[in-house]
Protein backbone atom coordinates (compact mmCIF):
# COMPACT_ATOMS: atom_id res chain seq x y z
CA UNK A 1 0.00 0.00 0.00
CA UNK A 2 0.77 3.42 -1.13
CA UNK A 3 2.28 5.58 1.85
CA UNK A 4 -0.15 7.95 3.54
CA UNK A 5 2.31 10.89 4.35
CA UNK A 6 5.06 11.92 2.29
CA UNK A 7 7.28 14.73 2.59
CA UNK A 8 9.72 15.72 -0.42
CA UNK A 9 11.94 18.88 0.42
CA UNK A 10 9.29 20.45 2.24
CA UNK A 11 10.54 23.93 3.15
CA UNK A 12 8.42 26.67 5.22
CA UNK A 13 10.22 29.89 5.89
CA UNK A 14 9.39 32.89 7.82
CA UNK A 15 11.70 35.50 7.57
CA UNK A 16 13.96 35.88 10.41
CA UNK A 17 12.00 33.14 12.31
CA UNK A 18 12.73 29.12 11.82
CA UNK A 19 10.51 27.47 9.90
CA UNK A 20 11.48 24.19 8.77
CA UNK A 21 13.92 23.45 5.82
CA UNK A 22 13.92 20.50 3.15
CA UNK A 23 12.02 17.88 5.34
CA UNK A 24 11.68 14.29 3.76
CA UNK A 25 9.91 11.71 5.38
CA UNK A 26 7.13 9.09 4.72
CA UNK A 27 4.71 7.78 6.81
CA UNK A 28 3.24 3.73 6.17
CA UNK A 29 -0.80 2.95 6.60
CA UNK A 30 -0.93 1.70 9.97
CA UNK A 31 2.38 3.17 11.20
CA UNK A 32 2.60 5.59 14.62
CA UNK A 33 4.95 7.28 13.37
CA UNK A 34 6.30 9.80 16.72
CA UNK A 35 7.46 13.24 15.58
CA UNK A 36 10.04 14.42 18.78
CA UNK A 37 11.86 17.58 18.73
CA UNK A 38 12.13 20.28 21.46
CA UNK A 39 9.56 23.11 21.65
CA UNK A 40 10.01 25.89 18.44
CA UNK A 41 11.79 22.88 16.53
CA UNK A 42 9.12 23.25 14.12
CA UNK A 43 6.83 20.05 14.69
CA UNK A 44 3.88 22.38 14.82
CA UNK A 45 4.61 23.87 11.70
CA UNK A 46 4.77 20.70 9.86
CA UNK A 47 1.70 19.43 10.88
CA UNK A 48 -0.05 22.94 10.02
CA UNK A 49 1.59 22.52 6.09
CA UNK A 50 0.29 19.08 6.13
CA UNK A 51 -2.90 20.21 7.29
CA UNK A 52 -3.21 23.14 4.66
CA UNK A 53 -3.23 25.59 7.29
CA UNK A 54 0.49 27.28 6.01
CA UNK A 55 1.92 26.62 2.53
CA UNK A 56 4.84 25.11 1.83
CA UNK A 57 8.14 27.60 0.35
CA UNK A 58 8.93 24.90 -1.32
CA UNK A 59 9.02 21.30 -1.52
CA UNK A 60 5.53 19.50 -0.89
CA UNK A 61 3.48 16.61 1.44
CA UNK A 62 1.41 14.69 0.29
CA UNK A 63 -1.67 12.75 2.49
CA UNK A 64 -3.25 10.17 0.94
CA UNK A 65 -1.80 11.01 -2.24
CA UNK A 66 -3.50 14.26 -2.52
CA UNK A 67 -1.38 17.25 -2.65
CA UNK A 68 -1.81 19.14 0.52
CA UNK A 69 -2.75 22.53 -1.17
CA UNK A 70 -5.25 21.01 -3.81
CA UNK A 71 -6.53 17.90 -1.93
CA UNK A 72 -7.01 19.60 1.25
CA UNK A 73 -11.10 19.03 1.82
CA UNK A 74 -10.64 15.18 0.98
CA UNK A 75 -7.54 14.85 3.37
CA UNK A 76 -9.11 16.73 6.01
CA UNK A 77 -12.26 14.28 5.58
CA UNK A 78 -10.51 11.13 6.24
CA UNK A 79 -8.19 12.95 9.09
CA UNK A 80 -8.40 13.88 12.52
CA UNK A 81 -6.91 16.54 14.11
CA UNK A 82 -5.69 17.84 17.03
CA UNK A 83 -4.21 20.69 17.50
CA UNK A 84 -0.90 21.26 20.31
CA UNK A 85 -2.48 25.05 21.21
CA UNK A 86 -5.99 23.58 21.78
CA UNK A 87 -9.03 26.52 21.96
CA UNK A 88 -12.56 25.48 22.16
CA UNK A 89 -15.60 27.34 21.80
CA UNK A 90 -16.07 28.49 25.48
CA UNK A 91 -19.72 29.08 25.21
CA UNK A 92 -20.58 25.29 24.40
CA UNK A 93 -20.58 22.70 26.12
CA UNK A 94 -18.70 19.55 25.72
CA UNK A 95 -21.66 17.57 23.69
CA UNK A 96 -22.77 21.04 21.72
CA UNK A 97 -18.99 21.23 20.53
CA UNK A 98 -18.91 17.72 19.67
CA UNK A 99 -22.47 18.20 17.13
CA UNK A 100 -21.36 21.24 15.91
CA UNK A 101 -18.08 19.35 13.89
CA UNK A 102 -20.19 15.93 13.75
CA UNK A 103 -22.55 18.46 11.66
CA UNK A 104 -19.14 19.80 9.62
CA UNK A 105 -18.74 16.05 9.04
CA UNK A 106 -22.10 15.15 7.52
CA UNK A 107 -22.75 13.60 11.10
CA UNK A 108 -20.68 10.81 13.13
CA UNK A 109 -21.77 7.65 15.22
CA UNK A 110 -23.02 9.47 18.17
CA UNK A 111 -22.78 5.99 20.29
CA UNK A 112 -19.09 5.75 19.65
CA UNK A 113 -18.70 9.61 20.80
CA UNK A 114 -20.52 8.78 24.45
CA UNK A 115 -18.20 5.34 24.59
CA UNK A 116 -15.13 7.95 24.02
CA UNK A 117 -16.18 10.32 26.43
CA UNK A 118 -16.65 7.30 29.17
CA UNK A 119 -13.26 5.87 28.24
CA UNK A 120 -11.84 9.46 28.55
CA UNK A 121 -14.15 9.90 31.86
CA UNK A 122 -15.24 13.22 30.23
CA UNK A 123 -19.07 14.74 31.04
CA UNK A 124 -20.21 16.27 28.04
CA UNK A 125 -22.76 17.98 29.17
CA UNK A 126 -20.44 20.55 30.82
CA UNK A 127 -19.64 24.04 29.57
CA UNK A 128 -16.12 24.39 27.92
CA UNK A 129 -15.66 27.66 29.87
CA UNK A 130 -15.80 25.75 33.15
CA UNK A 131 -13.62 22.68 32.01
CA UNK A 132 -9.73 21.91 33.05
CA UNK A 133 -7.20 22.15 30.60
CA UNK A 134 -7.16 18.14 30.86
CA UNK A 135 -10.56 17.98 30.44
CA UNK A 136 -11.04 20.46 27.54
CA UNK A 137 -7.84 18.85 25.89
CA UNK A 138 -10.40 15.39 26.44
CA UNK A 139 -12.80 17.17 24.39
CA UNK A 140 -10.56 17.94 21.23
CA UNK A 141 -9.00 13.82 21.67
CA UNK A 142 -13.13 13.31 21.51
CA UNK A 143 -13.15 15.42 18.15
CA UNK A 144 -10.05 13.95 16.85
CA UNK A 145 -11.47 10.17 16.75
CA UNK A 146 -14.85 10.36 16.49
CA UNK A 147 -15.44 9.82 12.99
CA UNK A 148 -12.88 7.23 13.20
CA UNK A 149 -10.49 8.91 10.83
CA UNK A 150 -7.78 6.83 8.50
CA UNK A 151 -5.28 9.31 9.82
CA UNK A 152 -4.98 11.01 13.11
CA UNK A 153 -2.44 14.02 13.43
CA UNK A 154 -1.91 14.31 17.13
CA UNK A 155 0.07 17.87 18.35
CA UNK A 156 1.40 16.62 21.89
CA UNK A 157 -2.05 14.78 22.57
CA UNK A 158 -0.84 14.18 26.35
CA UNK A 159 -0.14 17.62 27.76
CA UNK A 160 -1.84 18.00 30.42
CA UNK A 161 -3.91 14.60 31.09
CA UNK A 162 -3.68 12.93 33.83
CA UNK A 163 -1.95 9.59 34.03
CA UNK A 164 -4.51 6.95 33.76
CA UNK A 165 -5.97 9.27 31.44
CA UNK A 166 -2.60 9.29 29.38
CA UNK A 167 -3.22 5.71 29.82
CA UNK A 168 -6.46 5.45 27.87
CA UNK A 169 -4.82 7.31 25.17
CA UNK A 170 -2.54 5.17 24.92
CA UNK A 171 -4.92 2.46 24.35
CA UNK A 172 -7.13 4.03 22.00
CA UNK A 173 -3.89 4.82 19.56
CA UNK A 174 -2.88 0.89 20.25
CA UNK A 175 -6.66 -0.22 19.24
CA UNK A 176 -6.66 2.57 15.79
CA UNK A 177 -3.05 0.90 15.12
CA UNK A 178 -4.67 -2.43 15.40
CA UNK A 179 -6.99 -1.59 13.12
CA UNK A 180 -4.69 -0.41 10.51
CA UNK A 181 -5.52 3.36 10.91
CA UNK A 182 -2.46 5.30 10.64
CA UNK A 183 -0.88 7.62 13.58
CA UNK A 184 1.29 10.80 13.09
CA UNK A 185 1.79 12.31 16.55
CA UNK A 186 4.24 15.07 18.18
CA UNK A 187 5.89 14.53 21.10
CA UNK A 188 8.80 16.58 23.39
CA UNK A 189 9.06 13.64 25.46
CA UNK A 190 11.10 10.26 24.72
CA UNK A 191 9.55 7.93 26.66
CA UNK A 192 6.13 8.44 25.28
CA UNK A 193 7.26 7.96 21.64
CA UNK A 194 8.85 4.84 22.71
CA UNK A 195 6.09 3.71 24.67
CA UNK A 196 3.19 4.72 21.73
CA UNK A 197 5.48 4.69 18.06
CA UNK A 198 6.72 2.13 15.59
CA UNK A 199 9.07 4.79 14.11
CA UNK A 200 10.64 7.90 15.01
CA UNK A 201 11.20 11.28 13.20
CA UNK A 202 13.51 13.49 15.22
CA UNK A 203 13.89 17.28 14.25
CA UNK A 204 15.52 19.83 15.55
CA UNK A 205 16.11 24.05 14.95
CA UNK A 206 13.57 22.70 11.76
CA UNK A 207 15.42 20.59 10.13
CA UNK A 208 15.21 16.51 10.56
CA UNK A 209 17.81 14.79 12.19
CA UNK A 210 17.02 11.49 11.72
CA UNK A 211 14.18 8.62 10.51
CA UNK A 212 14.39 5.13 12.72
CA UNK A 213 13.37 2.32 14.21
CA UNK A 214 11.88 2.86 17.81
CA UNK A 215 13.40 -0.45 18.68
CA UNK A 216 17.03 1.16 17.46
CA UNK A 217 16.31 3.99 19.17
CA UNK A 218 15.59 2.28 22.81
CA UNK A 219 18.39 -0.07 22.14
CA UNK A 220 20.70 3.20 22.45
CA UNK A 221 18.29 4.93 24.93
CA UNK A 222 20.83 7.49 27.24
CA UNK A 223 19.86 6.84 31.08
CA UNK A 224 21.49 9.10 34.24
CA UNK A 225 21.81 6.70 36.95
CA UNK A 226 22.36 7.76 40.44
CA UNK A 227 23.54 4.95 42.69
CA UNK A 228 23.88 4.77 46.11
CA UNK A 229 26.54 2.37 48.10
CA UNK A 230 26.06 1.21 51.37
CA UNK A 231 30.07 2.35 51.82
CA UNK A 232 32.22 3.89 49.35
CA UNK A 233 33.21 2.37 46.26
CA UNK A 234 36.91 2.44 44.46
CA UNK A 235 36.44 5.06 41.56
CA UNK A 236 37.97 2.69 39.01
CA UNK A 237 34.79 0.54 39.91
CA UNK A 238 32.71 2.04 36.77
CA UNK A 239 35.32 2.67 34.51
CA UNK A 240 35.76 1.24 31.10
CA UNK A 241 32.33 -0.45 30.99
CA UNK A 242 30.71 -0.62 27.58
CA UNK A 243 28.07 2.14 27.17
CA UNK A 244 29.12 4.20 29.90
CA UNK A 245 30.52 7.38 30.31
CA UNK A 246 30.37 10.63 32.15
CA UNK A 247 31.20 8.83 35.86
CA UNK A 248 31.60 10.58 38.72
CA UNK A 249 32.60 8.96 42.07
CA UNK A 250 32.02 10.73 44.87
CA UNK A 251 32.56 8.20 48.36
CA UNK A 252 29.43 6.32 48.48
CA UNK A 253 27.54 8.20 45.48
CA UNK A 254 28.14 7.60 42.06
CA UNK A 255 26.47 9.17 38.62
CA UNK A 256 27.17 8.18 35.29
CA UNK A 257 25.55 8.22 32.02
CA UNK A 258 24.75 4.59 30.36
CA UNK A 259 23.40 4.42 26.32
CA UNK A 260 21.52 0.91 25.48
CA UNK A 261 21.38 -1.82 28.27
CA UNK A 262 22.25 -1.58 31.49
CA UNK A 263 23.18 -5.11 32.16
CA UNK A 264 27.22 -4.26 32.58
CA UNK A 265 26.11 -1.14 34.99
CA UNK A 266 23.94 -3.65 37.66
CA UNK A 267 26.77 -6.04 36.98
CA UNK A 268 29.92 -4.11 38.40
CA UNK A 269 27.59 -2.57 41.12
CA UNK A 270 26.07 -5.34 42.03
CA UNK A 271 29.78 -6.45 43.48
CA UNK A 272 28.80 -3.71 46.40
CA UNK A 273 26.24 -2.73 48.82
CA UNK A 274 23.58 -1.21 47.06
CA UNK A 275 21.06 1.31 48.96
CA UNK A 276 19.55 2.61 46.11
CA UNK A 277 18.98 3.61 42.36
CA UNK A 278 17.62 6.06 40.76
CA UNK A 279 17.52 6.30 37.03
CA UNK A 280 16.68 10.13 35.01
CA UNK A 281 16.17 10.47 31.51
CA UNK A 282 18.17 12.59 29.90
CA UNK A 283 16.57 15.59 27.98
CA UNK A 284 15.96 15.16 24.30
CA UNK A 285 19.03 18.02 23.75
CA UNK A 286 20.87 15.81 25.64
CA UNK A 287 19.82 13.26 23.13
CA UNK A 288 20.86 15.08 19.94
CA UNK A 289 24.58 16.13 21.45
CA UNK A 290 25.49 12.53 22.39
CA UNK A 291 23.53 11.18 19.33
CA UNK A 292 23.68 13.26 16.56
CA UNK A 293 26.26 15.99 17.22
CA UNK A 294 25.97 19.68 18.17
CA UNK A 295 24.90 22.18 16.24
CA UNK A 296 27.41 25.13 15.67
CA UNK A 297 25.36 27.21 15.49
CA UNK A 298 24.36 29.55 18.94
CA UNK A 299 20.73 29.70 18.26
CA UNK A 300 19.07 26.84 20.78
CA UNK B 1 -23.37 4.25 29.88
CA UNK B 2 -24.55 7.71 31.03
CA UNK B 3 -24.98 8.82 27.64
CA UNK B 4 -26.02 12.66 26.82
CA UNK B 5 -28.36 13.12 24.26
CA UNK B 6 -27.37 14.27 21.15
CA UNK B 7 -27.58 18.17 20.99
CA UNK B 8 -30.40 18.68 18.10
CA UNK B 9 -30.22 22.17 17.72
CA UNK B 10 -30.42 23.09 14.10
CA UNK B 11 -28.63 25.83 15.07
CA UNK B 12 -25.43 23.49 15.07
CA UNK B 13 -25.39 22.36 11.50
CA UNK B 14 -23.43 24.99 9.78
CA UNK B 15 -21.17 27.45 10.35
CA UNK B 16 -23.93 30.11 9.25
CA UNK B 17 -26.29 28.70 11.63
CA UNK B 18 -23.98 28.75 14.63
CA UNK B 19 -22.31 32.14 14.23
CA UNK B 20 -26.22 33.54 13.95
CA UNK B 21 -26.39 31.12 17.57
CA UNK B 22 -22.96 32.89 18.86
CA UNK B 23 -24.74 36.05 18.54
CA UNK B 24 -28.19 35.18 19.60
CA UNK B 25 -28.03 37.10 22.95
CA UNK B 26 -26.07 39.83 21.76
CA UNK B 27 -28.85 40.53 18.82
CA UNK B 28 -31.38 40.37 21.27
CA UNK B 29 -30.06 43.49 23.18
CA UNK B 30 -28.75 45.31 19.92
CA UNK B 31 -32.70 44.86 18.89
CA UNK B 32 -33.60 46.15 21.74
CA UNK B 33 -31.53 49.35 21.95
CA UNK B 34 -32.83 50.14 18.30
CA UNK B 35 -36.25 49.74 19.55
CA UNK B 36 -35.31 51.88 22.82
CA UNK B 37 -34.16 54.38 20.56
CA UNK B 38 -37.22 54.75 18.32
CA UNK B 39 -39.74 54.88 21.28
CA UNK B 40 -37.96 57.24 22.75
CA UNK B 41 -38.17 59.60 19.47
CA UNK B 42 -41.46 59.17 19.46
CA UNK B 43 -42.45 59.88 22.74
CA UNK B 44 -40.64 62.89 22.26
CA UNK B 45 -42.48 64.03 19.02
CA UNK B 46 -46.02 65.53 20.09
CA UNK B 47 -44.01 68.18 22.04
CA UNK B 48 -41.28 68.60 18.88
CA UNK B 49 -44.11 68.94 16.86
CA UNK B 50 -46.53 71.71 19.02
CA UNK B 51 -42.91 73.72 18.66
CA UNK B 52 -41.82 73.16 15.27
CA UNK B 53 -41.68 76.31 14.65
CA UNK B 54 -39.09 77.13 16.99
CA UNK B 55 -36.91 74.20 16.16
CA UNK B 56 -36.91 75.21 12.82
CA UNK B 57 -35.61 78.56 13.40
CA UNK B 58 -33.13 77.54 15.64
CA UNK B 59 -31.99 75.14 12.88
CA UNK B 60 -31.69 77.70 9.64
CA UNK B 61 -29.37 79.94 12.27
CA UNK B 62 -26.91 76.44 12.24
CA UNK B 63 -24.31 76.55 9.79
CA UNK B 64 -24.73 75.13 6.37
CA UNK B 65 -22.74 72.20 7.11
CA UNK B 66 -24.29 71.05 10.42
CA UNK B 67 -27.49 71.79 8.74
CA UNK B 68 -27.03 69.54 6.29
CA UNK B 69 -26.09 66.75 8.69
CA UNK B 70 -29.03 66.66 10.18
CA UNK B 71 -30.88 67.30 6.91
CA UNK B 72 -34.46 67.44 8.25
CA UNK B 73 -37.55 69.34 8.47
CA UNK B 74 -38.95 69.34 12.43
CA UNK B 75 -42.35 70.23 11.39
CA UNK B 76 -43.13 67.05 9.51
CA UNK B 77 -42.90 63.52 10.56
CA UNK B 78 -40.79 62.54 7.56
CA UNK B 79 -38.45 65.55 8.63
CA UNK B 80 -38.24 64.56 12.75
CA UNK B 81 -37.59 60.82 11.54
CA UNK B 82 -34.98 61.73 9.06
CA UNK B 83 -33.29 64.40 11.26
CA UNK B 84 -33.29 62.42 14.51
CA UNK B 85 -33.29 58.70 13.81
CA UNK B 86 -31.16 58.35 10.40
CA UNK B 87 -29.20 61.09 10.24
CA UNK B 88 -26.42 60.01 12.71
CA UNK B 89 -27.97 57.43 15.49
CA UNK B 90 -29.20 54.44 13.31
CA UNK B 91 -26.64 54.51 11.09
CA UNK B 92 -24.05 54.65 13.77
CA UNK B 93 -25.76 51.92 15.77
CA UNK B 94 -25.82 49.92 12.89
CA UNK B 95 -22.12 50.27 11.89
CA UNK B 96 -20.63 49.79 15.20
CA UNK B 97 -22.38 46.63 15.07
CA UNK B 98 -21.62 45.37 11.87
CA UNK B 99 -17.78 46.21 11.82
CA UNK B 100 -17.67 44.64 15.11
CA UNK B 101 -19.45 41.21 13.46
CA UNK B 102 -17.24 41.28 9.93
CA UNK B 103 -13.84 41.87 12.08
CA UNK B 104 -14.81 39.22 14.50
CA UNK B 105 -15.90 36.70 11.55
CA UNK B 106 -12.64 35.50 10.58
CA UNK B 107 -9.77 37.42 12.45
CA UNK B 108 -11.94 36.72 15.68
CA UNK B 109 -11.42 32.72 15.46
CA UNK B 110 -8.06 33.53 14.32
CA UNK B 111 -6.91 34.99 17.15
CA UNK B 112 -9.09 32.81 19.44
CA UNK B 113 -7.01 29.74 18.22
CA UNK B 114 -10.61 27.96 17.57
CA UNK B 115 -9.63 28.74 13.02
CA UNK B 116 -7.25 25.58 12.96
CA UNK B 117 -9.66 23.10 14.28
CA UNK B 118 -12.83 24.46 12.30
CA UNK B 119 -10.53 24.49 9.32
CA UNK B 120 -9.51 20.87 10.16
CA UNK B 121 -12.86 19.68 9.23
CA UNK B 122 -13.85 19.15 5.66
CA UNK B 123 -14.83 22.71 4.43
CA UNK B 124 -13.43 25.09 2.36
CA UNK B 125 -12.01 28.38 3.46
CA UNK B 126 -14.11 30.31 1.38
CA UNK B 127 -17.62 28.04 2.86
CA UNK B 128 -16.13 29.20 5.93
CA UNK B 129 -16.03 33.14 4.75
CA UNK B 130 -19.34 33.06 2.60
CA UNK B 131 -21.10 31.85 5.69
CA UNK B 132 -19.52 34.43 8.11
CA UNK B 133 -20.52 36.92 5.32
CA UNK B 134 -23.89 35.69 5.20
CA UNK B 135 -24.23 35.74 8.96
CA UNK B 136 -23.18 38.96 9.33
CA UNK B 137 -25.16 40.42 6.78
CA UNK B 138 -28.22 38.80 7.95
CA UNK B 139 -27.72 40.22 11.42
CA UNK B 140 -27.63 43.49 9.93
CA UNK B 141 -30.67 42.60 8.03
CA UNK B 142 -32.59 41.78 11.10
CA UNK B 143 -31.40 45.02 13.05
CA UNK B 144 -32.19 46.89 10.47
CA UNK B 145 -35.57 45.36 9.93
CA UNK B 146 -36.22 45.66 14.01
CA UNK B 147 -35.96 49.61 13.12
CA UNK B 148 -38.03 49.49 10.79
CA UNK B 149 -41.12 47.92 12.60
CA UNK B 150 -40.51 49.97 15.77
CA UNK B 151 -40.99 53.04 13.47
CA UNK B 152 -44.05 51.64 12.27
CA UNK B 153 -45.27 50.05 15.06
CA UNK B 154 -44.30 53.03 17.77
CA UNK B 155 -44.56 55.55 16.08
CA UNK B 156 -48.00 55.54 15.01
CA UNK B 157 -49.70 56.15 18.29
CA UNK B 158 -47.57 58.71 19.05
CA UNK B 159 -48.76 60.07 15.05
CA UNK B 160 -45.12 59.87 13.80
CA UNK B 161 -46.18 58.53 10.46
CA UNK B 162 -44.30 58.44 7.09
CA UNK B 163 -45.04 55.95 3.61
CA UNK B 164 -44.21 52.56 4.55
CA UNK B 165 -42.53 52.14 0.95
CA UNK B 166 -40.39 55.41 1.98
CA UNK B 167 -39.69 53.99 5.13
CA UNK B 168 -38.93 50.84 3.80
CA UNK B 169 -36.42 52.37 1.27
CA UNK B 170 -34.50 54.91 4.02
CA UNK B 171 -33.99 51.16 6.19
CA UNK B 172 -33.19 49.18 3.05
CA UNK B 173 -30.10 51.77 2.72
CA UNK B 174 -29.45 51.71 6.28
CA UNK B 175 -29.27 48.05 6.22
CA UNK B 176 -26.91 47.97 3.00
CA UNK B 177 -24.54 50.85 4.51
CA UNK B 178 -24.32 48.42 7.52
CA UNK B 179 -23.31 45.46 4.97
CA UNK B 180 -21.04 47.40 3.65
CA UNK B 181 -18.61 48.52 6.48
CA UNK B 182 -19.20 45.48 8.08
CA UNK B 183 -17.89 43.69 4.72
CA UNK B 184 -14.94 45.95 4.46
CA UNK B 185 -14.17 44.69 8.25
CA UNK B 186 -14.17 41.18 7.16
CA UNK B 187 -12.31 41.40 4.23
CA UNK B 188 -9.28 43.21 6.16
CA UNK B 189 -10.38 40.78 9.22
CA UNK B 190 -9.70 38.03 6.60
CA UNK B 191 -6.87 39.26 4.92
CA UNK B 192 -5.02 39.95 8.02
CA UNK B 193 -6.07 37.85 10.72
CA UNK B 194 -6.34 40.73 12.88
CA UNK B 195 -9.51 41.87 14.48
CA UNK B 196 -8.22 45.15 15.93
CA UNK B 197 -6.29 46.35 12.73
CA UNK B 198 -9.74 45.21 10.98
CA UNK B 199 -11.86 47.27 13.48
CA UNK B 200 -9.71 50.49 13.57
CA UNK B 201 -9.45 50.39 9.48
CA UNK B 202 -12.76 50.06 8.78
CA UNK B 203 -14.00 52.61 11.61
CA UNK B 204 -11.40 54.87 10.24
CA UNK B 205 -12.81 54.79 7.05
CA UNK B 206 -16.44 55.40 7.78
CA UNK B 207 -15.26 58.15 10.09
CA UNK B 208 -13.21 59.67 6.69
CA UNK B 209 -15.94 58.71 4.50
CA UNK B 210 -18.65 60.43 6.56
CA UNK B 211 -16.75 63.68 6.79
CA UNK B 212 -15.97 64.15 3.27
CA UNK B 213 -19.61 63.52 2.55
CA UNK B 214 -20.58 65.60 4.87
CA UNK B 215 -17.91 68.36 3.93
CA UNK B 216 -18.65 68.13 0.04
CA UNK B 217 -22.29 68.71 0.59
CA UNK B 218 -21.57 72.33 1.87
CA UNK B 219 -17.54 73.24 0.84
CA UNK B 220 -18.02 73.51 -3.21
CA UNK B 221 -14.66 72.44 -4.22
CA UNK B 222 -15.01 68.95 -2.35
CA UNK B 223 -18.49 68.56 -4.31
CA UNK B 224 -17.41 66.11 -6.37
CA UNK B 225 -15.66 64.07 -3.53
CA UNK B 226 -18.87 62.85 -2.58
CA UNK B 227 -19.48 60.53 -5.15
CA UNK B 228 -16.33 58.32 -2.93
CA UNK B 229 -18.26 58.26 0.23
CA UNK B 230 -21.20 55.49 0.98
CA UNK B 231 -23.02 58.33 3.31
CA UNK B 232 -23.44 59.95 -0.03
CA UNK B 233 -25.55 57.27 -1.83
CA UNK B 234 -26.72 55.97 1.58
CA UNK B 235 -28.60 59.89 2.51
CA UNK B 236 -28.34 62.51 -0.18
CA UNK B 237 -31.31 61.12 -2.15
CA UNK B 238 -33.53 61.43 0.83
CA UNK B 239 -34.96 58.04 0.39
CA UNK B 240 -37.97 58.80 2.79
CA UNK B 241 -39.65 61.50 0.32
CA UNK B 242 -38.34 60.24 -2.72
CA UNK B 243 -38.35 56.03 -2.04
CA UNK B 244 -35.89 53.77 -3.67
CA UNK B 245 -33.04 54.36 -5.61
CA UNK B 246 -31.14 51.79 -7.56
CA UNK B 247 -28.56 53.74 -8.32
CA UNK B 248 -28.17 53.55 -4.01
CA UNK B 249 -28.95 50.47 -4.34
CA UNK B 250 -26.59 49.39 -6.52
CA UNK B 251 -23.71 51.40 -5.13
CA UNK B 252 -24.08 50.32 -1.51
CA UNK B 253 -24.39 46.42 -2.24
CA UNK B 254 -21.62 47.02 -4.96
CA UNK B 255 -19.29 47.56 -1.74
CA UNK B 256 -20.10 44.68 -0.13
CA UNK B 257 -19.82 42.24 -2.94
CA UNK B 258 -15.96 43.97 -4.13
CA UNK B 259 -15.23 43.25 -0.37
CA UNK B 260 -16.40 39.83 -0.02
CA UNK B 261 -14.30 38.90 -3.47
CA UNK B 262 -11.61 40.78 -1.89
CA UNK B 263 -12.08 38.61 1.51
CA UNK B 264 -12.29 35.28 -0.39
CA UNK B 265 -9.88 36.12 -2.19
CA UNK B 266 -7.30 36.95 -0.03
CA UNK B 267 -8.24 34.68 2.81
CA UNK B 268 -7.87 31.40 0.64
CA UNK B 269 -4.10 32.64 -0.38
CA UNK B 270 -2.57 33.19 3.36
CA UNK B 271 -1.48 31.27 5.70
CA UNK B 272 -2.65 31.36 9.06
CA UNK B 273 -1.80 32.36 11.95
CA UNK B 274 -0.88 30.09 14.62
Amino acid sequence: MADVIVAEGLTKSYGKQRGVIDLAFSVAPGEVFGYLGPNGAGKTTTIRTLLDFIRPTSGRVTVFGLDSRTGSVDIHRRTGYLPGELALYEKMTGAEYLAYFASLRDGVDWAYVGELAERLDLRLGMRIRSLSHGNRQKVGLVQAFMHRPELLVLDEPTSGLDPLVQREFHRLVAQVRGEGRTVFLSSHVMTEVERLCDRVGIIREGRLVTVEDVGDLKARAMRTLDIHFARPVPADAFANLPGVQDVEVQGELVHLTVAGHLDAVVKAAARYEVVDITSHEPNLEEIFLTFYGGDEDDGG
Amino acid sequence: MAAEAIPSSPMLHTVFTKTIRDQRRALMWWGLGFVGTVFMYSAFWPTIRSNAGQFNDYIAKLPEAVRNLIGGDYGTPRGYIQAEMFSLLTPVLLLVYAIGAGARAIAGEEEGGTLDLLLSAPIRRRRVMLDKFWAMVGAAFLLAFVTWAAIVVIGRPYGLTVSMLDLSAAVVNLFLLGAAFGSIALAVGGATGNRGMAIGVTSGLALITFIVKTLASSVPVMKPLRFLSPFYYYADHRPLATGFNAVDIAVLAGISVVALVAALVAFERRDLSA
